[in-house]
């Protein structure tokens, strides 16, 4: 391997693991939902372009950086999931039905109605937050002069990374150390007998869809300033959540990280090595090769290392 | 009895209609396009066009003394909905000529569709090279075809820049896929070797990766084929790695319309890309409507709007011209074609294997000042290119 080919490599690991850290944070949302309701929000995508479209507003009516907005949209979307979750999937849990599956079924419909609003109030145009710190980046040769490869770390990219890395941290705690966390993963678990030790399964389910939407809403956030925005945009990173949760292992947490800073690095080195026309292939290769070989995710491979002690 | 009482209601109906309503009965064209989905750009783009056409002709008296009423219907830029869309306009509505869509791949089924049923089909804006290479003869295209988007911008590469080495980024769609085929072909012949070849899916979020192996390759022209915001993030992530190519150029679509500029920001400046159409073209009218477009919108239009625009004028000719209402008229009338519009003249050729095929001029656009401005060729230029580009990292 010679510098160039190594500098090549170095830089795909970069992007792919800026990209990771990302996904995961996207996936996070939909597995905890996923853990707690037992079924896949197919309205996350769109839960994230509502969150973006909340930092695009703040930036362009009043100069809030992209940044700033993940307490404004964060919270917001916190509410909005509230607010579905209570007066849409609740109610429709409690009428019987041919279908067992028809809160999935509402979620689709829940996407459908966000992306097509939000078509209607602002149009299918494409909007992006040109902040000035937009294309700025890190290069190795700046900072080291006789550096013999040339290696460059994106700025916008590396803190949206920082902030999923903290945003996962702050959720890691909440899990393990509050009340309503241990609640939350109590009702998880087993919700029976989460019910027979006194949780209020009904409101954790509000809160963890709030949670959820809250998540992939600051995921937004994170995404405006290296993307771009339009009202259809959510069927895709739908898809990479439902991808990561698959791969995670459907529920588990740590999985979700894992799923997405794995998937991240594959689509990076497929795009680097075979081709990127492939990536979206590959995705699916992953995640059908997941639900064959490994139908409990990474969370079964964690699992099963556990239990070997 | 009750069939020939029908009978007879629907014939005295049909002599009241022509005895009445017919002169005064307005013309309805219903206009396929995308109008949601990630194309709604350019969809909206050419509504809007069509609709200042149709104001004109109107307010002209329309076609043989009836309004033209226009409506649009969505296909979100997906074959099968174009397909549909299409079939009940001509086997329900009975609309005798189809005019619209955008994306290579919904012209590409409504084109079938269309010739099946022996309706003419006119095509404003998409460039795959085989819709008119398949012997419809119903099946009309007023901007040409993908293989000379790049005419004007390969005249350039030619004469200034002789490039030895070229590296190639596309979409994965019919458009991307022709544009990047013909342009491997263009680069044989100027004895350019093609380092890299790359597709990539639309609305892909990082191409750092790939870039960073055209980087390595390090070629004198990067050519990419993408729709605006794909061409954004191209650059922008280009001038993230400081990936210096001699030129960066870009194959239309995307490239040429002023949401690049607004997005990519400064890492736009000095992208060439070749289009089709300019606002500062001399032909009659390209002025008037480009600003009156600008006016009322906000943003001078791309090609894809000057070609819907002219599009409506030259159904308006072709319908005026025909001996009835009929397809097979019309079809006849299109064929004969010979209009001076904004989008330049518009006359429909069988040449080099194309069908019903409209040939013109293309031109080369270069990002100056955060402004498109026409670089070639010199007798439509209106500011001088720029050339060779500065490299990144000597960029303020």
């Amino acid at each position: 391997m010679n510098a160039a080919q190594v500098e090549v490599l170095l830089q795909t690991l970069i992007a792919g693991v800026l990209l990771g850290g990302l996904y995961a944070l996207i996936g996070l949302g939909m597995t905890l939902i996923m853990g707690v309701m037992k079924i896949i929000n197919l309205a996350h995508g769109e839960l994230m372009m509502v969150g973006m479209y909340i930092a695009y507003w703040m930036f362009s009516l009043f100069g809030i950086d992209p940044y700033v907005s993940v307490f404004i949209a964060g919270p917001l979307l916190f509410f909005l999931g509230i607010l579905i979750q209570k007066y849409l999937i609740n109610t429709v849990l409690r009428v019987d039905s041919i279908l067992p599956e028809n809160q999935v079924i509402l979620t689709v419909g829940v996407g459908m109605i966000l992306a097509s609003a939000a078509t209607i109030a602002f149009k299918s145009d494409y909007r992006s937050t040109p902040v000035k710190y937009g294309t700025s980046a890190f290069y190795l040769s700046d900072l080291w002069k006789g550096s013999p490869i040339e290696l460059s770390l994106s700025i916008p990219w590396s803190v949206s990374f920082l902030f999923a890395l903290a945003i996962t941290a702050g959720l890691w705690f909440f899990l393990q150390r509050t009340d309503t966390g241990k609640s939350i993963r109590a009702t998880a678990q087993d919700l029976d007998a989460a019910l027979l030790m006194g949780v209020n399964v009904q409101r954790m389910r509000v809160v963890t869809f709030g949670l959820g939407s809250a998540l992939v809403g600051a995921a937004g956030c994170l995404f405006i300033p290296i993307y771009y925005l339009y009202p259809a945009l959510g069927g895709q990173f739908t898809l990479i959540a439902f991808v990561i949760t698959i791969l995670g292992g459907l529920g588990s947490n740590v999985g979700a990280i894992l799923g997405g800073l794995i998937l991240g690095l594959f689509e990076s080195l497929t795009a680097t090595y075979v081709g990127m026309g492939w990536a979206p292939v590959g995705r699916f290769v992953i995640f059908i090769a997941a639900l064959l070989f490994l139908p409990g995710g990474v969370a079964s491979l964690l699992r099963r290392r556990a239990f070997g002690k | 009895m009750k069939r020939s009482a029908s009978g007879l209601m629907a014939a005295s109906a049909f002599l009241l209609a022509t005895a009445f309503g017919h002169a005064a009965e307005p013309f309805n064209l219903a206009i396929p396009l995308p109008l949601t989905g990630g194309q709604a750009k350019f969809g909206e783009m050419m509504k809007r066009s069509y609709e200042m056409a149709a104001e004109e002709i109107n307010a002209k008296g329309g076609v043989k003394g009836r309004k033209i009423v226009l409506s649009f219907e969505d296909s979100q830029a997906k074959p099968d909905s174009a397909r549909a869309i299409v079939e009940k306009l001509i086997d329900v509505k009975k609309q005798p000529l189809i005019v619209g869509e955008y994306t290579s791949a919904c012209a590409k089924a409504v084109a079938a569709v269309a010739n099946e049923r022996k309706t003419p089909y006119l095509i404003v804006a998409s460039a795959d090279d085989s819709i008119t290479q398949q012997n419809y003869k119903y099946v009309f295209r007023q901007n040409v075809p993908n293989a000379y988007y790049a005419q004007g911008l390969v005249s350039f590469l030619r004469e200034k820049v002789q490039p030895k080495t070229m590296a190639i980024l596309y979409e994965s769609s019919d458009f991307g896929t022709s544009g990047a085929a013909d342009m491997e072909k263009w680069a044989g012949k100027l004895g350019c070797k093609v380092l890299v070849k790359e597709k990539y899916e639309k609305g892909a979020v990082d191409f750092k990766p790939i870039l960073s192996k055209v980087k390595q390759a390090a070629p004198d022209v990067l050519f990419m084929v993408s729709y605006v915001m794909d061409a954004s993030l191209l650059m922008k992530q280009i001038k993230e790695l400081r990936l210096d190519a001699k030129l960066y150029a870009g194959g239309a679509a995307g490239f040429a319309l002023p949401e690049f500029v607004d997005n990519a920001k400064d890492a736009a400046e000095y992208v060439m890309t070749a289009t089709l159409w300019t606002p500062q073209v001399k032909y009659k009218g390209a002025k008037e409507y480009a600003d009156k477009y600008k006016a009322k919108y906000g943003d001078f239009p791309s090609y894809h709007g000057a070609s819907a625009y002219s599009a409506l004028h030259v159904v308006h000719d072709a319908l005026s011209r025909a001996k009835s209402m009929k397809s097979e008229d019309i079809t006849e009338a299109l064929k004969k074609t010979k209009l001076q519009t904004a989008y330049g003249p518009v006359a429909f050729e069988d040449k080099d294997g194309y069908q019903n095929q409209c040939f013109s001029e293309t031109f080369v656009l270069q990002v100056q000042a955060g402004e498109h401005e026409t670089v070639w060729p010199y007798a439509y230029a209106n500011k001088k290119f720029i050339y060779p580009f500065p490299r990144w990292r000597d960029r303020k």
